[in-house]
């Protein structure tokens, strides 16, 4: 009796520390820090990011909060951010600012890997875990470093898997034989490249006739389609920034040159600027990846892409400077991610942090896909299904064609 | 005496700065904005070095900075060099890059600028050509997590803006600098007074590159992971210059106060108007072109006061 | 491959002519480098896509709308700064960095009105799909701007050579101090050099969009180095030496392109640098200035 009731006493000792550890004082308001590039080269892919957070800040916010498990209870969200102007000099010191001065209690990069990559020693230095929203560098995700996790973006490596993939099977069924690969050397299209590149050789079936890096500043492909022509391939890859695409494809139905399979980054994922810029009959029938923004993912949590979609248009109508795209999409899910971990992690310590993320591996599906992680922290459960850009009466679709699983139509080869 | 005098007002001048850069550290924990401050210091009173006393303003400065920084990295990299043996390495670096581009030193100084930011150009196109990526990473980037040292490296930063500090004085000083002076001011008439315009010059150009290629590099190493943008950066050239024409060029106050002031409410507001910033930034320039070339401390200079 | 890319890089090469041409008159009068040349050149495509989205006019009209406006814009920005630019002993040296100011703020000005993302034109505008010229395939759009380029060519000429006003500017050319001292209103020459050399930047930029994918309103930058190249090989301060200059960068680029694509950044610098330093007066030379 007395045993047991001492043995009772001590199963409920835990316990009672337990409470009490689960309710220390909570804050008044929870801190996340970020950066934006407003201008330069980077300001077309991190606004949306941003103002993407934005939105699912004030949501939270509207509701009284994000619940966090460690103080029990809703804490109002309160955003400190920096525009570091896409230069990584500036963005280094402001990351540095957002953790020694601001003390933020969580961390969100800047988006893409240029910005991304000064944080990763800064995050790591000061044991600060850092939500990458779309740095897919190689060189961030190590062993040693546990204070980094990849949120929306694939690593760059296994992006091109599916057009190897599609023309290795399709495309060779099809009669494609010869493939011209022409890229710009930066980090994010220059990894592409040399992923696609492996994979069809390892593959084996097709020939690469031509393959060649321009600088990423070019804005002019005339000479170059000319060039690509004279091998006469029967898919041409271009991987380039959004500028390097909307010249491309302009320099392209210029020249009159028509090629069996043509694929550019942006021409889906950046489908509403390229249109801008392009024009619908110069897209019509070239591939690209199918970003999270133009695919309907089934979540488990979180809005699905219509509803985000809508809330989207609310908080920025049409002509308010501000384009939707997967970039929005990113910031969004970023969001959910911060939600998610905010609601199962043991403590705000950044090591628990970093373990309610990798808890989350493999069991979140938002509106951006299946959420998955390895072991170094870089995200491989996203992934970029090739897409064609067809014609659906008067609108120009990007429609999901390869792999099987995810197709919503039929590649369109052409002769 | 007057001499002795004006040395200890330079010299005390210098020592506060250094002083102050030193405690800050203690006192203020953002580091990297610190560290940000002593580089533009620095890089500011390099470009004093060759500006401020030739009159040749090198818009590639940022180059020699470049240089240094991926000398720094390789000799990290692939002979595995402790920091301070790579640091030297980075010196040498944008030494080698200032001896190739001494020819510069030819043309006149509309020409001389723009030459020597093509040639900044250049570099950075090979360093970040893919096709030596098995040498310089390319375009990928590098990373030297190994020898990350973020306390050490802001101290040895602040040595070299020490050192540099100390040139400025020299140079504002010393017979040598009062030559270079005289060249600026009629290249003719002190060659005819046997003073060695070609060797002044060269002088005043390798210190000037030297001291941006040790900032590179005590750059890279305080940072650690970077892109060729990112230490190719045309903003460091365009900063050093605008600190040392907004304080007043020759002397070692004016790209401090350059430094401070600029750099400082460029951190303080800059940051979240940076459009505003620049528009202010470039009316400016504007200003002080055509109403003030000497800058701010010409108000007290042309009134007779003597600024160190 | 080869016949084509010479064959393209000399119509590209016109183009590049039509960018340098601007710089290189107001250098030629005024011995000052507007390093806001290039930021020019982004307003002319910035006009041309609002004159497109507002009022759907073709790139044809903008340019005759630019060429009136820049040129009528240009005269009051001479006034307000060149004058006393000149002034100052080291004009040459100081015009630079003047200039690079005017430079960051036109950038900034634009970036706050219209935002950072690419601007362009529908390809229609200027014809869709190739014309065949001797046997080779151009884009109509190149047809198009390298004949706007001979044409501003030529209109240079003949405002130099067959008008009083471009007598005046030639004699202000040789010698600004000559042209002082016999009397001619050196100002008023000058600042209308200055409003056609901006305009000429101006309608270079409203064909941007064809020859460039689009515009931003950070492209001012890179423009300058290149149209600096072209104008410094050409001759600096012979307008029509940039012609000469123009065909070379054009036809440089375009076999870098083909046989050394990843290369072929370095080239406006490597080109600029050998120049200078070997035949600083340009392949047209006589010699106009003390390098």
């Amino acid at each position: 009796m007395f045993r047991r009731a001492l043995l009772g006493l001590a199963a409920l000792l835990p316990l009672g520390i337990g409470v009490a550890r689960a309710a220390p004082p909570a804050p008044a308001e929870l801190k996340i820090g970020t950066l934006y590039a407003s201008s330069g080269p980077f300001a077309s892919i991190s606004m949306p990011v941003y103002d993407a957070l934005k939105i699912w800040i004030n949501e939270k916010n509207a509701e009284g909060g994000v619940f966090v498990k460690p103080y029990n209870k809703k804490i109002p969200i309160k955003l400190i951010s920096y525009d570091d102007q896409s230069s990584t000099a500036t963005a280094a010191t402001l990351y540095n600012q957002l953790i020694t001065q601001d003390k933020v209690d969580l961390l969100i990069a800047d988006s893409g890997s240029v910005l991304t990559s000064v944080a990763v020693p800064i995050a790591k230095e000061h044991k600060m875990f850092l939500f990458d929203v779309s740095g897919t560098g190689g060189t961030f995700f190590t062993k040693d470093n546990p204070y980094i996790g990849l949120m929306a973006d694939p690593v760059s490596t296994i992006w091109p898997k599916y057009i190897a993939d599609f023309l290795d099977d399709i495309g060779v069924k099809n009669g494609i034989k010869k493939v011209a690969i022409l890229y710009s050397t930066n980090d994010f299209t220059g990894t592409q490249a040399a992923a696609v590149r492996g994979f069809i050789k390892k593959a084996g079936k097709l020939d690469i006739v031509y393959d060649q890096g321009v600088p990423t500043s070019t804005s002019n492909y005339t000479v170059l389609l000319n060039n690509i022509a004279a091998h006469n391939p029967d898919a041409v890859l271009e991987l380039g920034y959004v500028g390097n695409d909307i010249a491309f494809l302009r320099n392209l139905q210029d020249s009159g040159d028509k090629f069996r399979f043509v694929f550019t980054i942006y021409g889906g994922t950046e489908m509403d600027e390229l249109l801008k810029n392009v024009g619908a009959a110069a897209m019509q029938g070239t591939f690209s990846y199918v970003p999270a923004a133009l695919y309907d993912y089934k979540p488990n949590f979180g809005p699905t892409l219509e509803q985000f979609r809508a809330a989207w248009d609310k908080a920025y109508p049409k002509g308010s400077g501000v384009e939707w795209g997967a970039n929005a999409v990113y910031g969004y899910m970023t969001g959910l991610v911060l939600e998610r971990t905010l609601a199962t992690t043991a403590s705000m310590d950044q090591m628990a942090i970093h373990n309610a993320v990798f808890g989350l591996s493999g069991k979140l599906n938002t509106l951006d896909g299946p959420f998955a992680l390895n072991a170094e922290g870089a995200q491989v459960g996203e992934i970029t299904p090739l897409g064609q850009l067809q014609m659906q009466g008067k609108d120009l679709k990007l429609v999901a064609v390869y792999p099987p699983k995810f197709a919503k139509g039929k590649a369109d080869l052409g002769k | 005496m007057p001499d002795r005098k004006r040395i200890a007002g330079d010299l005390g001048l210098a020592a506060l700065v250094v002083v102050a850069m030193s405690v800050a550290h203690g006192v203020y924990s953002n580091e990297l904005l610190l560290f940000n401050f002593v580089m533009f210091l620095t890089l500011s009173q390099g470009l004093n070095l060759i500006y401020g006393f030739t009159g040749y303003l090198p818009f590639g400065y940022v180059g020699f900075f470049g240089a240094g920084a991926y000398g720094f990295a390789l000799a990290v990299m692939h002979l595995h060099s402790p920091p301070l043996l790579a640091l030297a390495i980075a010196g040498l670096a944008a030494l080698v890059l200032a001896v190739i581009l001494a020819p510069l030193l030819r043309l006149s100084g509309a020409y001389f600028a723009i030459a020597s930011l093509a040639a900044a150009q250049a570099l950075y196109e090979v360093i970040a050509n893919p096709d030596l990526q098995d040498l310089t990473k390319g375009p990928y980037g590098v990373s030297l997590s190994g020898v990350f040292a973020p306390r050490l490296s802001y101290f040895v930063a602040v040595a070299i803006m020490a050192v540099t500090f100390a040139l400025v004085v020299w140079l504002r000083n010393s017979r040598f600098g009062l030559s270079l002076q005289a060249i600026r001011e009629d290249p003719v008439s002190a060659a005819m007074a046997g003073v060695s315009v070609v060797r002044g010059r060269m002088v005043a150009w390798l210190l000037s590159s030297v001291i941006a290629g040790l900032s590179g590099g005590v750059f890279a190493w305080h940072i650690s992971v970077f892109y060729p943008d990112t230490v190719f950066d045309v903003t460091f050239s365009i900063f050093a210059t605008v600190f040392t024409l907004f304080g007043g060029a020759t002397t070692l106050t004016g790209p401090l106060l350059g430094v401070f002031f600029l750099y400082g409410v460029y951190n303080a507001i800059g940051i979240t108007v940076p459009q505003y910033f620049q528009l202010i930034y470039g009316a400016l320039i504007m200003g002080l072109v055509l109403f003030l070339p000497n800058g701010l401390v010409s108000l007290l200079t042309r009134r007779g006061f003597r600024v160190p | 491959m080869l016949v084509g890319a010479l064959f393209a890089g000399l119509v590209f090469g016109l183009y590049f002519t039509l960018v340098g041409l601007g710089l290189n008159l107001v250098f030629g009068v005024m011995r000052i480098v507007n390093l806001a040349h290039g930021d020019f050149l982004m307003l002319g495509g910035f006009a041309a896509y609002g004159l497109f989205s507002a009022f759907g006019l073709p790139p044809l009209a903008s340019a005759l709308i630019v060429l009136v406006v820049f040129t009528l814009l240009g005269l009051p920005i001479y006034y307000l700064v060149v004058p006393r630019l000149l002034a100052a002993r080291d004009s040459e040296m100081l015009s630079i960095i003047l200039f690079f100011g005017m430079s960051q703020m036109i950038e900034a000005i634009t970036t706050i009105a219209f935002g950072a993302t690419e601007r362009s034109l529908p390809g229609r505008l200027l014809g869709v799909g190739p014309v065949i010229l001797l046997g080779q395939r151009l884009p109509s759009s190149w047809v198009y701007s390298a004949v706007v380029s001979a044409v501003a060519v030529v209109g240079v000429y003949l405002y130099l050579y067959r008008t009083r006003l471009g007598t005046l500017t030639r004699a202000v050319m040789v010698s600004r101090d000559e042209a002082l001292a016999t009397g001619i209103d050196v100002h008023r020459v000058s600042a209308i050099a200055f409003g056609i050399g901006i305009a000429l930047a101006g309608i270079a930029g409203v064909f941007a969009p064809f020859m460039l994918g689009s515009v931003t309103p950070a492209i001012g930058a890179g423009i300058n180095i290149a149209a600096f190249a072209v104008i410094v090989v050409g001759t600096l301060g012979n307008p029509l030496g940039t012609v000469l200059g123009g065909i070379i960068y054009g036809v440089s680029l375009m076999l870098m392109q083909t046989y050394l694509s990843s290369w072929a950044n370095i080239l406006p610098n490597l080109l600029l640098i050998a120049v200078l330093l070997i035949r600083p007066e340009g392949l047209l030379g006589r010699q106009v200035r003390r390098a």
